[in-house]
């Protein structure tokens, strides 16, 4: 019998269609994302969407600022 | 004209003895790397390690003193900022927080005024305002440029800079006064007291060196009354002198820096007057015949009322010790040398070659420094390429004492000596250099040395000769230390070299004083503060530095390599957005667009991974901290040179101490973290481009960002020096018909792939490790002498190790370096077989 799950479809930039991959496969356990359409598009499970959305600016935060100590030399 | 910082061939391989426990295991592919300390370019100096612990808990004690002094006159401190002021509210104010200056009344004519004014200190100045070139003026007296776009400029009042303006004779009420006719409004309370307590205690003791007697001096009788009611400075007075004596303030009277337009007319009558002086105090009449001189000038700040000064003499051992008591009960004491007057160390002939014209901006640095006659200490900023160097030669010239320079490799003192050489008139014999190759004493009874930090603080394994030189150096009085590249060197070691040297005055001559680790305030204490620094914009108007058009560049990343980017580890991180082969594609237009204007192009890189792979797929030259001696000066005389070669790949090593004047563009693709300074001196290689004054000319400054990585937040962080200095970044989001280049490197995806396999397998290992080599044409030959020593055990045919084994190479991807070899020796042909090739060529032709 056919199964169906409600699904978001995002469409976003390459660079967060991968943080979001990055984020479905390491922390929520493959658990978020229905199908990996292309560059630029996913479809979500729909109660995820907040989860991601929380963790995605997690990620956005350390990338542009990262904790590491800036030492000065060169 | 060969590189600046050229080395003779010989220094290459010299090894040294400080060195060896840091060369003890250089990998055989990899470069020497040695742990990256504070110290830039390291080639022969490691200021760690050699001190004994004593010394460091000293040094650390010093340093806490330090800090804490610098945190009480900070103007946030409370006891500025605890003035109630009545704060108006309305639906406006809680947007702008503790910024909400609106209660401030403008005055009736404000348009007219060109200041505003935050009770921190911060003035922000109005550059479109008539009244705007007095105001700067004046600004640069009181205050330390923050930013200077090209309409509104930051200033910032800090101690130091008030400090600086009262010694050159500005008083608080003047300060006030002039700051509240500019301002557009009234002067805020918590302001005006910072000024008063600043001014008061700053620089009205000073320091000075007479008959080499060191007194403590003052206009207010009063405050040296004061300081001899205290026990400990008391106790430092030398007995038997007279309590307190009296004499007169030097002016600027008859002393005439060198180089400037009055030098030359007034050199003669300057010398004779010099002569004729009276020795000891200058007497009234000797104050006279200075008017006189002066007046001649027709000097329009002919001040004739002479002040009185009082003074009373210290023992030399306990100037330390009053110094620091003096900054104890809140009297920091301002040190000058009087040099005119000074009797007991002998004359140094030198002046600059009659021909030497200084420019308008120099003769403004040195007249800060040389403000009432006397040399004060401090600090000089003028950018890269705008003759740093003739102004230390301009100030030794002035001074006319012993000189100690000291620099931060033993490259830049080789050109040190050079440029005084060729600017002034020394005899070659009176100033010598010491360092671990050379250790020569002048002739005479007096001279210049040049030498290193790392010489003159390296206390361990020091030979018998560079000790001998040592102990000469610290038995002698010094007339001036010059510093070069202050900023780099780290603060403990300034205190060592100031307490073992003995010199009257100190300059300090930087690019960029600015340091991540913000230990610059310090060097305010232990040198001076700064005297003047450059507006950097003003300057590229006029032609002196080049005027350089600034790109931020953005390469997305490829979906493949940013998946990569997210697992890696931040090494890996760094080879990835440098490797980014859209990054590579921007880097390869550029190339090409700037090759075919006739440009000359700098590539710098500090990943080393990345710069390899570019270079070779690229075809061009390039250096790093492997490269060997004689292939670095190959390369290098190419790139100048060679109408081919227009290229040049450079690591990080190529950052400072290049000089390229036919290099007019610069790309970046990869660089330290948010290193302001790295920014600020690598835009420095192309300002003193050799084309600057041809119309319409403009150096290119290019920085490739890879999209959507930590890059971008650096690459941001990096630029805020540049843009205070008011160069403006353009945003290339992308470039124009990048895709219709021809041969454009990873074009498909299939190649992209196989480059992100290709870096990753590499980088397994983690990064390469630049060679902290000294600097471009230092001596990496050290460390290669060792890898040859050991013995190869190979598993082989008898055969194919004597080449019976039919096998041929071609090398596909070589590096460029090697071809120039190659066609040099093609060059060098015996004409025999030019002559043949002559004959074939035209056969051929038919």
């Amino acid at each position: 019998m056919p199964r169906a799950i409600r699904g978001v479809l995002i469409e976003c930039e390459p660079a967060i269609k991968s943080i979001l991959v990055h984020i479905d496969s390491n922390e929520l356990k493959n658990d978020a994302i229905i199908e990996d359409l292309d560059d630029t598009r996913l479809v979500v499970k729909e109660q995820m969407v907040k989860t991601l959305k929380s963790r995605l600016n997690e990620k956005l935060k350390e990338t542009y600022r990262p904790e590491q100590p800036l030492e000065d030399s060169d | 004209m060969p590189p600046k910082r050229k080395a003779p061939a010989a220094q290459a391989g010299a090894a040294k003895a400080g060195r060896v426990s840091a060369m003890s295991t250089p990998g055989p592919a990899t470069p020497r790397s040695l742990d990256s300390s504070v110290v830039s370019d390291g080639g022969d100096e490691d200021f760690d390690e050699d001190v004994t612990e004593a010394q460091v808990v000293r040094e650390g004690l010093l340093e806490q003193e330090a800090d804490e002094f610098v945190n009480k006159w900070d103007i946030k401190s409370n006891r500025f900022q605890s003035v109630n002021e009545t704060k108006a509210n309305d639906a406006a104010s809680h947007l702008f927080r503790k910024r909400d200056f609106s209660h401030y009344e403008l005055k009736p004519d404000h348009q007219n005024r060109p200041l505003w004014i935050e009770p921190n200190g911060t003035i922000v100045l109005e550059r479109f305002s008539p009244q705007a070139e007095a105001a700067t003026d004046f600004l640069i007296t009181i205050a330390e440029p923050k930013s200077r776009p090209s309409l509104l400029h930051e200033y910032a009042l800090t101690t130091h800079s008030l400090y600086a303006a009262v010694s050159v004779g500005l008083r608080p009420h003047d300060i006030i006064n002039t700051l509240d006719r500019f301002l557009k409004t009234s002067l805020p309370e918590a302001v005006r007291r910072y000024i008063q307590d600043c001014t008061k205690s700053y620089g009205k003791v000073k320091l000075v060196l007479k008959n080499n007697k060191y007194f403590v001096e003052s206009l207010d009788t009063e405050m040296l009354q004061k300081l001899l009611a205290d026990d400990v400075i008391r106790a430092t007075r030398v007995h038997g002198s007279s309590e307190i004596t009296t004499t007169y303030a030097p002016t600027m009277g008859g002393l005439v820096i060198p180089g400037t337009q009055n030098a030359a007319g007034l050199h003669q009558a300057n010398l004779k007057h010099a002569n004729g002086g009276k020795p000891g105090e200058p007497g009234v009449g000797d104050a006279a015949a200075e008017q006189d001189v002066f007046a001649a000038l027709n000097e329009e700040d002919d001040d004739d009322d002479k002040e009185a000064v009082h003074s009373f003499e210290i023992s030399d051992s306990s100037v330390e010790t009053v110094q620091k008591r003096c900054l104890d009960i809140g009297f920091p004491i301002l040190e000058e040398y009087d040099f005119r007057n000074d009797n007991v160390n002998p004359n140094l002939e030198i002046d600059l070659r009659p021909n030497t014209q200084i420019r308008p901006y120099q003769e403004k640095s040195l007249s800060k420094m040389f403000g009432n006659g006397r040399a004060k200490s401090g600090i000089i900023v003028l950018p890269c390429g705008a003759g740093k160097t003739l102004v230390g030669i301009t100030a030794a010239c002035t001074i006319k004492k012993g000189v100690i320079v000291l620099c931060t490799s033993s490259m830049s003192v080789v050109q040190w000596r050079q440029e005084f050489l060729k600017w002034s008139n020394i005899n070659p014999d009176d100033i010598t250099i010491f360092t671990a190759e050379s250790k020569n004493k002048f002739s005479g009874s007096t001279g210049i040395i040049v030498t290193t930090y790392s010489m003159v603080t390296n206390s361990r394994e020091r030979s018998h000769d560079s000790k001998k030189m040592m102990d000469f150096l610290r038995s002698r009085e010094w007339g001036l230390m010059l510093l070069d590249e202050v900023h780099v060197v780290p603060a403990e070691v300034f205190r060592r070299v100031i307490s073992s040297i003995k010199s009257h005055s100190k300059l300090g001559l930087t690019a960029t004083l600015l340091r991540e680790d913000d230990k610059i305030s310090h060097l305010n204490f232990l040198i001076g503060p700064k005297l003047y620094e450059a507006n950097w914009m003003e300057l590229s108007q006029q032609g002196h530095i080049a005027k350089v058009q600034c790109a931020e560049v953005w390469c997305p990343m490829p979906t493949e390599f940013y998946d990569e980017y997210l697992r890696a580890n931040s090494h890996l991180k760094r080879t990835l957005y440098a490797m980014n082969p859209r990054k590579f594609q921007a880097c390869q237009y550029l190339i090409n667009y700037h090759e075919s204007r006739g440009d000359k192009i700098i590539v710098f890189s500090d990943e080393l991974y990345a710069l390899k792979q570019y270079a070779l797929k690229l075809k061009k030259v390039f250096i790093y901290g492997g490269t060997g001696q004689s292939e670095r000066m190959q390369v290098l005389e190419n790139f100048q040179h060679n109408p081919e070669v227009n290229t040049l790949f450079l690591s990080k090593i190529g950052d400072t101490s290049l000089d390229l004047p036919e290099a007019t563009v610069l790309i970046q693709i990869s660089s330290h973290f948010g290193s302001r300074r790295q920014e600020a001196q690598r835009l420095g290689r192309i300002l003193r481009a050799k084309r600057r004054n041809d119309e319409g000319f403009n150096a290119f400054f290019y920085s490739l960002v890879s999209k959507d990585t930590q890059e971008m937040y650096y690459s941001s962080k990096r630029q805020a020096f540049l843009v205070d200095q008011g160069y403006a970044f353009k945003v290339i989001t992308s470039l124009a018909n990048l895709s219709e280049t021809p041969d454009l490197a990873f074009a498909t995806p299939q190649e992209r792939r196989e480059l992100l396999q290709k870096t990753l397998v590499e980088n397994e290992k983690g990064p390469e490790q630049d060679a902290e080599t000294d600097d471009l044409f230092g001596q990496s030959g050290r460390g290669r002498g060792r890898k040859k020593a050991g013995v190869r055990r190979i598993a082989g045919t008898l055969g194919e190790l004597s080449g019976g084994q039919d096998m041929a190479y071609i090398e596909q991807n070589k590096a460029m370096n090697k071809g120039l070899t190659k066609k040099k020796k093609a060059e060098t042909q015996n004409s025999f077989f030019k002559k043949m090739q002559r004959e074939k060529d035209k056969l051929k032709g038919k």
